[in-house]
């Protein structure tokens, strides 16, 4: 599993969203979470993050820059290209699922989801990087 | 590599999605692939255009074979999703007449007269009520269920006091669903969904009515759309306050309400479609 001390942006335009993915964190054992309300206060957080973040959890479906876009922003960049990166959405079509996947998704979690089902995605996302 | 096409059967039609760019080199075994499902039987057949990104002349070819094949035994093709550089490309070519499109898979379900015209049937309104009792059960672990349907004048104010709303939009139809829940009611699957007591609203919770209505549009919308609707992505909104009403404009046309008894109290789920 994921250090407890890794740095963990929690994205979602939905505040009690945020609060149930940051206290299923929490619960988790992790110790450092961010929160933005869409992709462009993420990529300012991410940017400007002292300690670099090591994992994003985003919602999917958000104005302004959706977690898609924001994903593909991350990727593009050299320096935060390699983020664990997980999208939540609450729409898992087919088609939306490849588009994710192609653009470098590490995992997606279906809402409505558990402890377990989160925790269960973020063992798969902790057990890729460490391979 | 990635097939060029997938063929699915259907009980009264045969769906082929295409995907990619169809040209010369994967074109091989297309025609005898769709010629030996359609052996068995002689259904309609639906082109799903939405991931083709071109066509070349030889796949035209064999779809007009195709189209003749059918056409001889009193069938049609349809293509669905098709771009407008698709359609224009069938215009140019002369065959827009044998290539008829639709929008959407349920519309020409419809034109082949196998599914009827969008109304407010149980086809339509059920992934809602599922999805709403599967999202709260997962989510907020509240046990709730549906009691009569029933239906609704427009512009009636909504029944409870905090309201998740999101718009329905399809390229042919347009409605709404909203979830309604009476205060007492909201507050304790807040505090189911939250993991702590909240006893009184505030804007921390109060964006959880669009949280949990997004999340069973999102539900429906993936199983209506397998039926080919076509609901394109919203983004919810919460209205609040005693008697409150949702703009005429989400909520024109018919509409249903159905009531809900919860472990946390009563809520309403309204669904309105205008056709």
């Amino acid at each position: 599993m994921f250090n407890p001390n890794t740095p963990v942006l929690v994205v979602d335009d939905m505040s009690t969203m945020r609060k149930i993915v940051s206290k299923i964190l929490r619960d988790l054992g992790f110790t450092n979470i961010t929160e933005a309300a869409d992709g462009n206060l993420a990529w300012e957080a991410i940017s400007s993050a002292q300690a670099p973040i090591g994992l994003i959890i985003s919602d999917w479906n958000m104005p302004n820059c959706t977690g898609l876009d924001l994903l593909r922003r991350v990727r593009a960049d050299k320096s935060m290209g390699r983020i664990p990166f997980i999208l939540v959405t609450a729409e898992a079509e087919q088609h939306q699922v490849a588009e994710a996947v192609k653009s470098g998704v590490d995992q997606y979690v279906v809402k409505p989801f558990s402890k377990d089902a989160l925790q269960a995605k973020l063992e798969m996302v902790h057990k890729k990087y460490a391979a | 590599m990635d097939k060029i096409f997938e063929i699915q059967t259907f009980e009264n039609y045969l769906l082929i999605k295409l995907k990619g760019s169809c040209d010369f080199s994967n074109l091989k075994g297309f025609y005898d692939e769709v010629m030996n499902v359609l052996q068995y039987s002689r259904p309609h057949v639906i082109i799903d255009c939405e991931n083709l990104e071109s066509i070349s002349k030889d796949w035209v070819r064999d779809l007009l074979r195709l189209h003749l094949f059918l056409k001889s035994n009193d069938k049609k093709l349809r293509f669905v999703q098709a771009s407008a550089a698709l359609k224009s490309n069938f215009k140019t070519l002369g065959i827009d007449d044998a290539f008829k499109t639709s929008g959407t898979l349920k519309e020409a379900l419809i034109d082949f007269g196998l599914a009827a015209r969008r109304s407010l049937d149980t086809e339509f309104i059920n992934p809602f009520l599922d999805s709403t009792m599967n999202v709260l059960k997962v989510q907020a672990g509240v046990d709730a269920q549906a009691g009569k349907i029933y239906l609704k004048k427009p512009n009636e104010p909504l029944l409870g006091d905090v309201s998740g709303v999101i718009g329905i939009v399809s390229e042919n139809f347009t409605g709404a669903v909203v979830i309604s829940f009476p205060e007492a009611t909201f507050l304790k699957v807040m505090s189911g969904m939250l993991g702590e007591e909240y006893l009184e609203l505030n804007q921390d919770i109060l964006d959880g009515a669009g949280e949990i209505t997004n999340i069973i549009f999102g539900q429906a919308k993936v199983i209506l759309n397998g039926k080919g609707y076509g609901i394109k992505t919203a983004l919810p909104s919460v209205v609040h306050g005693k008697d409150h009403t949702v703009s005429s404009h989400d909520l024109m046309g018919q509409s249903v309400v159905v009531p809900f008894e919860s472990n946390s109290g009563k809520f309403f789920v309204e669904i309105c479609l205008s056709v």
